[in-house]
Formats: structure tokens, sequence, C-alpha cells
């Protein structure tokens, strides 16, 4: 634990970290200090005076509170007439050549001149001469739409591109209030991270292409999920909304703070896997291509699982730890083999030494927990000779040449379990929709050995089964999450001691030392 | 009036080259110099009381004593020679004239604060001064006053030419750091002081040209013949731009202390025939203007100039006559900042923008008297609420044309304006 300070914040005493500046310090026992230039990933920059406040000891009268540290006795005024007057005057001057657009403007509800106008001004506007023109819906690459007027020059952007990505395509060109957020010419954003530049600006003034106009903002259900564009298990928040006569569908997914795992940030390639789960979905029951009852094509996989004589069950390294347990359990009552071959989800070389990684699965860290061979050496033993080859959620397509999935698909009947009508799933004689990854809960450890969890996010109007429900039809002795993951914390030593009903919000580490509830 | 400390060899031909300006005694106090121990060179500079003479006026041995002791990391020098202060022009004559005096006190100053590496920072516009000082530069090195080891001495010292761009902002000193490093001009948060923390993350004493200049002549005659001249808290002399309607404006040097008016008139030639005083602007655009009736009784020096609320500043005094119009003068002079402010502070960035915008209202005739209180509360508003005091300089000095003046600004808001035109 860090050291505390004791001070004074208009004139009542609380206790706060050491060592970190005011802004944090206070604001981490709930008394906000406003600011729009400070970031805690991207450090002080002190340019938009918003957070300034009156210290009583002798120092100049008024200090950044985002560049001054927390001290022992330090006596911080936030609430006299003159702070209050400053943050008022300071909002005027954001005010005076913004446009005021937010009818408009997709940052409407979350902006934080917003916010601070309702809190900090409300005043009339006293400007009686011309704003300052500005450009507008500037295309700076990479799905970032950019509005000079609209922006507040806190530099966060500029700033993410210097110390976060290390590309610097942004700056701050020109002086005084000429002075705007550009790119270099011909050269727009260059980096896989770009579009966190959306969520840092505090303002409209940094909007994504692929978000604009879609959706109000206060009319978004935020709900907490896991990426599964790679193997880190960036936090996300998945938001969605139904609305009137229509079914609940993701607009964006956003970066959601996990110091563990992701920091603020996430991925591009990984925000925009929301797609996945709108579009292309697997929705109703397959037979040879044919739409067909729930009900008969589970009777047919059914049968077709009591004839065959050497059944293949290929485990997806996007499924949940629940769900890889319950095909487990499931493979081994009918006798099947088991395969996690998925080579074709790792692209070897993409990932970077921040968040991206070249396995662009999510959970594949819990085939070692569960003992489950992913290799192509067992993989061709298995399907050779099989006659029933079921894949949950695995697209083989993405590891096999069409070749050789042609060539299987005709030795042996594919069956396949699945969300999203994927190439398996069309070559498929018995295609069958579960639910996808933000309609389930589930349990994922990632690349870093961190086990995560997820819960129910978005339910729609007609919802799929999930995945262990529909294996439960099939034959298997694990009926639900619950069930699974008593068996798992039974089964699998790894996790012995460990409530998965009960795992923090952060992740647990799944190292020795972090495993500390043994029971003795 | 006038005297001639650091003017001593402009009139004197040629004395920007090395061997007219060593006839006349350049570079004679190094024996001195370096005979002493770099702690004694700044308590001597300490004992003659010279004052930082870029505007603010703050002791310059003491600033040099700020420096941390015992670093390991290198120590620079950073002569502010960014000269950009509206009506100041003193710092461009020892550039030309007598760059080997200045070159000389880099050498002092270097030696007593330990440094190997000096810096003159020199305003972009300035093509005549920069080549001129070049070339002393190149003859120093040549004549081993710079270099390896300076007048044979175990002492080596580069100095370094760094021409700015073009930007008010980069006298302010970190922004002259910031724009030294390669980044764009905008001041640094403080603290950490530049002492503490300059140049290239480095202890750095920054300093403005004039008063490296001085140096020389302290070293070389003493504290006590330097301290002759001038008050007690304000000793020395200063080199005066007196521009504005005078009959002979120039650059004089004087000793500190003379009455404004004395100046005015017998050095400067007075008005023009038939003219009245309206007002004097002391130090610099920035400094708060002087009715006639305070000019009556201030010095020039700092402590008669903080007892009238205004600053001694750059010395460069403007005079303005019963022709001036103060309205457009202030128009001119929020001109000037709003396009000079960096644009990081956001009270800077947007508030002298709206300043120079109601200014432009009020002359069309399309104002009103809340235009003219809201220029007022504005000046406060935006005034000391930035990192640094290039809003500051705007405010405080439009504030005392709107305090002093206000009957001018209010004849164009009821229509009445004079046709008067501004400097």
């Amino acid at each position: 634990m860090a050291d505390k300070v004791k001070l004074f914040v208009n004139g009542q005493e609380v206790e706060v970290e050491s060592g970190k500046n005011l802004i944090d310090a206070i604001g981490a026992v709930g008394i906000e200090i406003p600011h729009l230039c400070y970031h805690p990933a991207l450090g002080a920059d002190g340019n938009c005076r918003m957070c300034l406040v009156g210290i009583e000891d002798g120092r100049p009268p008024l200090v950044p509170a985002c560049k001054t540290r927390a001290a022992e006795g330090m006596k911080v005024q936030l609430d006299t007439d003159k702070i209050k007057k400053i943050q008022r005057d300071i909002m005027e001057l954001e005010l005076i050549n913004h446009p005021i657009d937010c009818p408009i403007c997709d940052q409407a509800g979350e902006c934080k001149l917003q916010d601070y106008y309702m809190k900090y001004d409300g005043q009339k506007s006293r400007m009686t001469v011309k704003p300052v023109l500005k450009a507008k819906k500037m295309d700076f690459g990479c799905g970032v739409v950019h509005d000079q007027e609209r922006c507040v020059l806190c530099a966060r952007c500029v700033r993410f591109t210097r110390l976060i990505t290390k590309t610097g395509e942004l700056g701050i060109v020109n002086r005084t209030d000429y002075a705007r957020v550009n790119i270099f010419p011909g050269r727009p954003l260059a980096n896989r991270y770009a579009l966190n530049v959306v969520d840092l600006c505090p303002v409209g003034a940094m909007t994504s292409a692929d978000f604009r106009f879609k959706q109000r903002s206060w009319f978004l259900t935020k709900s907490k999920g896991i990426c599964r564009g790679c193997s880190k298990g960036c936090n996300i928040f998945i938001d969605h909304n139904r609305e009137k006569y229509k079914d609940d569908v993701i607009y964006r997914f956003r970066p959601r703070l996990n110091e563990k795992v992701n920091g603020y940030f996430m991925c591009d390639a990984g925000r925009m896997t929301y797609k996945q789960e709108n579009d292309n979905r697997l929705t109703v029951a397959l037979l040879d291509g044919k739409e067909t009852g729930l009900n008969e094509a589970v009777e047919a996989l059914r049968r077709a699982v009591s004839q065959a004589k050497k059944i293949v069950c290929v485990i997806s390294p996007n499924n949940s730890l629940e769900q890889m347990f319950a095909i487990q359990k499931f493979a081994a009552n009918c006798n099947a083999a088991v395969s996690g071959y998925s080579d074709g989800y790792v692209i070897a070389g993409d990932g970077d030494d921040f968040l991206i990684q070249d396995d662009k699965s999510a959970n594949r860290a819990s085939f070692a927990l569960l003992g489950i061979d992913a290799s192509k050496a067992g993989f061709d033993a298995a399907v050779n000779g099989a006659d029933l080859l079921i894949c949950f959620q695995n697209d083989l397509s993405l590891s096999l040449t069409a070749d050789a999935l042609n060539a299987l698909a005709g030795n042996c009947k594919l069956a396949y379990l699945g969300s999203n009508m994927d190439a398996c799933a069309e070559k498929a004689a018995i295609a069958l929709p579960v639910a996808s990854a933000t309609e389930d809960a589930g349990t994922l450890v990632n690349v870093d050995s961190i086990l995560q969890q997820y819960a129910v996010a978005v339910v729609k109007n007609t919802p799929a089964f999930d995945m262990i429900h529909v294996v439960s039809q099939l034959g298997g002795e694990i009926k639900n999450c619950f069930e699974a993951r008593a068996g798992l914390t039974a089964a699998v030593a790894a996790l012995k001691g460990i409530d998965l009903e009960q795992v923090p919000g952060e992740g647990l580490a799944l190292t020795v030392s972090e495993v500390p509830n043994v029971a003795a | 009036m006038q005297v001639k400390l650091l003017s001593a060899r402009f009139d004197i031909p040629d004395a920007h080259k090395i061997e007219v300006a060593k006839e006349h005694g350049a570079y004679a106090t190094l024996d001195k110099v370096f005979a002493m121990q770099p702690e004694e060179v700044i308590e001597l500079v300490k004992a003659s009381g010279l004052r930082g003479r870029g505007g603010a006026g703050f002791p310059t041995g003491l600033k040099w004593s700020f420096l941390p002791k015992n670093i390991d990391k290198p120590v620079y020098l950073a002569v502010n020679s960014d000269e950009s202060e509206p009506a100041t022009f003193k710092d461009r004559y020892i550039l030309v004239r007598d760059p080997h005096m200045l070159i000389e006190g880099i050498i002092i100053c270097c030696y007593a604060i330990k440094s190997q590496a000096a810096y003159i920072y020199i305003r972009g516009e300035y093509t005549t001064q920069v080549k001129a000082l070049q070339a002393a530069i190149d003859e120093a090195y040549a004549a081993g006053y710079l270099g390896e080891s300076i007048a044979g001495r175990d002492y080596k010292l580069d100095v370094t030419v760094h021409r700015g761009a073009g930007a008010y902002v980069c006298g302010e000193e970190t922004a002259l750091l910031e724009s030294i490093e390669g980044r764009k001009g905008q001041p640094r948060s403080k603290p950490p002081f530049p002492a503490v923390e300059g140049l290239y993350g480095c202890p750095t004493i920054i300093n403005n040209v004039q008063s490296i200049a001085s140096l020389p002549f302290i070293l070389a005659n003493g504290p006590d013949a330097y301290k002759a001249y001038g008050t007690e808290k304000s000793p020395g002399t200063h080199l005066f731009g007196i521009s504005g309607l005078v009959k002979k404006p120039g650059m004089y040097e004087l000793p500190l202390g003379l009455p404004i008016l004395e100046v005015i008139d017998k050095v400067a030639g007075g008005l023009r025939d038939g003219r009245t005083l309206k007002g004097v602007i002391p130090g610099g655009s920035s400094t708060p203007v002087l009715t006639p009736e305070e000019a009556q009784t201030v010095t020039l020096d700092y402590e008669s100039m903080a007892a009238h609320k205004t600053m001694f500043g750059s010395g460069g005094i403007v005079v303005l006559d019963d022709t001036v119009d103060m309205v457009k003068l202030v128009e001119n002079l929020i001109y000037f900042y709003h396009h000079e402010s960096c644009g990081q502070c956001t009270p800077c960035r947007e508030g002298l923008g709206w300043m120079l915008k109601i200014v432009k209202k009020i002359i069309r005739g399309e104002g009103t008297t809340a235009d003219i209180d809201l220029l007022t509360e504005l000046c406060d508003n935006i005034e000391m609420k930035t990192v640094c005091v290039l809003s500051a300089a705007c405010t405080m000095s439009t504030r005392s044309y709107l305090n002093k003046f206000r009957h001018e600004f209010e004849a164009y808001v009821s229509g009445g304006a004079s046709s008067q035109t501004a400097m």
C-alpha cells in the first residue's frame, strides 16, 4: 500500500495517497477537481488551466492541481469565490470560440465541456463578436474525424501519438487562437491504436467515422465485457441499445480501465470486433444448408452422435473455460477425440510490444489448463477414420486450406455449433446457432495468465441458447455455467481454491503465488 | 546626463573588430577573472548590485547563486538576445557596435557559473546583428578567447548562436530553452526553474545581453565604480531606448535614477513644438502607462517605477503627445500580444483574441459601455492564470489605459471620438 498523507480540502481533513498529483489524490476520495488536459496515462501538461487551485502555504496564490503533488498538511482551496470565479472564467474562455453544436455533436452526453458548463459555469454568453472559424470534418485517417472548432487544444491526442504510440502523427500548428490540431500534409494517422484519441478527447473534436451519427450516447447501455480480438483480453465497455421495435444492437466497443491488462487503451482492430456480434450471424439451425427447426437439428445431431463410429470434437480457443470443460465432458461421454487445432487463429509477427498479440483468439491459455491438444499432428490422427466432426465455434477454414476442408467434409459428417455464419458453418451438414460472446457469460485466461470473467451483456429479442445448454441437449452432463465452474475448481489443479463465482473485476493472475486460498 | 560605460566603444570606428576592440580594452579583464575563484566572481557581481536588464530586474549575482551545488550535469548559459518587446532597441547596439564586450561578459559569466557551453538566442529578424555577432565570435575563436583553452588557460568554452524564428514568446526564458532544443517555443511550467532543470534538463542560467555586457566594466573597475552610478537599489547604467513623439529619439546610456521628464526634455530633445504630453510608456509596451501627472515624480529606477505601479521593464521609453489616440494604441498593443500568444494556455489563447475583437468593435463605433467594462473584466480574468506572463504583459498595460484614459474609450462608444492617430 502506498503511503498516506493527511491534507485539508476546503478546510476538511482527508487522507489521500502521497506522491500523487492533487487531481488523482483528491479525486480518489471523491472530490472532483475539473480538468481537461490532464489524463493519468498522458501525464500533466498544464495548458487548460481548469484545475487551478489555491494553496494556503505561502506559495504563489494559484497552482495547477495536475502539477502539484499531495503533501502532508497541505491546505487546498476549491470552494472559495476566487477559485469558483476562475473556473467560471476559464469555462467562458473555452466556450467563446466553441461552436456549441451539441445537438449534432456525437460527444453530447459524455462531453466535459457540457458537464463543466452545468457544474462550474452556467452563465449566459457575453460573446458579441464573431468567433474564430476553423476547419471541420477533417479526415485524420484510421477512421478518426476531427473538428477543429470543437477542439479545446488540450493536446491529449497529440501527447497520445507522441508518448504512447510514439508515431507522432498529430501536432498543434500555429499560435494564439489560430492554433489547431492537425496532421502533417499527406501524413494521416497511421497506427493501430489511433481510435483511442476519440476516447481521450474530452470534447467532440475527435469522432469515430464508424460511430458518428449512429446513436446518442445517453441511449446506450454501457455493459462491461472482454475483447475477443486477441489473447490480450482488453477490458471493454460494450455500448448497445435496443431501439423501439428493433433488436438489441452493439454500436461500439470502448476500452475500460484495467491497469493489470490493458490500461486505458485498446487496439483499433479489437474495437471493430463488435461488428461480428451484429453481422453475419447464424440465427437459425441449418440441415444441409436448409433452414430447419432447432429441435429437429439437435435431434439430427444426437442421432449422428449415437450412430457415429469415431467422433472428433474440435474446440475453439475462443470458447470460454466453462464451454471447453462442458465439451470435454461431453466428448468423454460419447467416446470422442478432442482437438483444439486452430493454427489459423495465430498470425505470426502481427503482435507488438504494447497490446496486440499474434494469437487472435481469447482463451488459448485455457487449453493448457484443461490439457487440450491443439497440434496439427494430434488433429490429423484424430480425424483419420472419423465419421463425425463437431466444430464448437472453431472456424476450421482459418486453419485448413479450402481443399483440405472440402476433403474433410467429404470424408465425414461435419457439424458446427457457432454464433456466426462463417465458412465452416456454410460447409457443415448440421449447423446449430449458439449465443455469441456478448450474449453469454464465461471465463477467459489471457496470454499473461490473467483469469477474467464476463457476464451477459446483450439480450436479443430471440436469444440463442448458450453453447453449454446446446451441448447438454446433445447429451453432455454439464447443464450450465455454474455446474461447469464447480467442476472446474474440482478438476483443474491451477484453479483449486479459486471461487469462480467471485473473481475480482480486475482479474486474477494464475501464478503460483497468486493462488493463495488453497485450503491447508 | 549621458555616460559611457557600456557604450564606451560604440562610437569608435570598427570597434566590432577584435583588434580595434582590444586596443580599447576588450578582454583586458580576463587576467583578473582567471586569477579569482568562480565563487569570488559571483560575490563581486552580487556586490555590484547589477540587476537583470531583460525587464524583470532580478539581481544577476543572486540568480547565479541559485545553481545547485555539486552537480554532475553540465551547466549552460543562455544569453537572451530575443529583444522583441515593442519599443525596446538596446541589445542590438551591443551586438553590432561592440560584440566583443558581450563575448568577454560571456567568458566572465561562464567562468563564474562553471559552464563550458553558452548559447546566444538571437531574434530571427536580427540579420545584420547575427552576422556581426557571428563574425566577432569567429574572431574570438581565432584569437584564442573561445574554444579549447581560453587565453591560454586550462578552461574550455564554446559559444553557439541560435537564431529564433520570429516568436516574441521565445524571449520568455523557458520558451527560449524549448526553442533552442528544437521544439515549438512554448513556456514551460515552473517549477522546476531553469537554474535547476533548464536546457536539455541541465542547470541553466539565462541572462539578458545587456546584463552580460555589463560584466567587463564591473570586473575591470570593481563593484564600487559601478555603484557610483544609479541609486542604491538600482545601481549602474542602462541603455535607454527613447522613442515616440520626441525631437531626438534614440538609444542613450544613462545612469539609473534620473527624472523621466528631464530625460525626455534634455536627452531626447523634448516634445515637438506646440505639443503637450499625454502619457509615457516607461519600459517597453507591456509596462503600464504613466499620465503626465504621474511622470512628474517618476525617476528611471526600479523602485520609483514600482511605487508608481508600473515597471522599469526594458528601458524602452515611449513618449505620447496629445495627437495619440489611446484606443487605437490599445488596439495595436492587443493586436501584438494576441498575435504573439503561443496558444498553449486557454486564457491567453482565447482571451486576447476576444479582447482584440472588442477593441475593434469599439473603434468601429459599435461598442457600448458594457464592452468597456467587459474589456476591463477580461484583463482580470486572464491575468496570472497562465503558465507565463505574456498575457499579463497585455492585460497590465491594457488595464492602465482603460483606467487612466477611459474617457477616450467612452468617446468612441458615444460616437464622439476624435480623428487622432495611433502610434
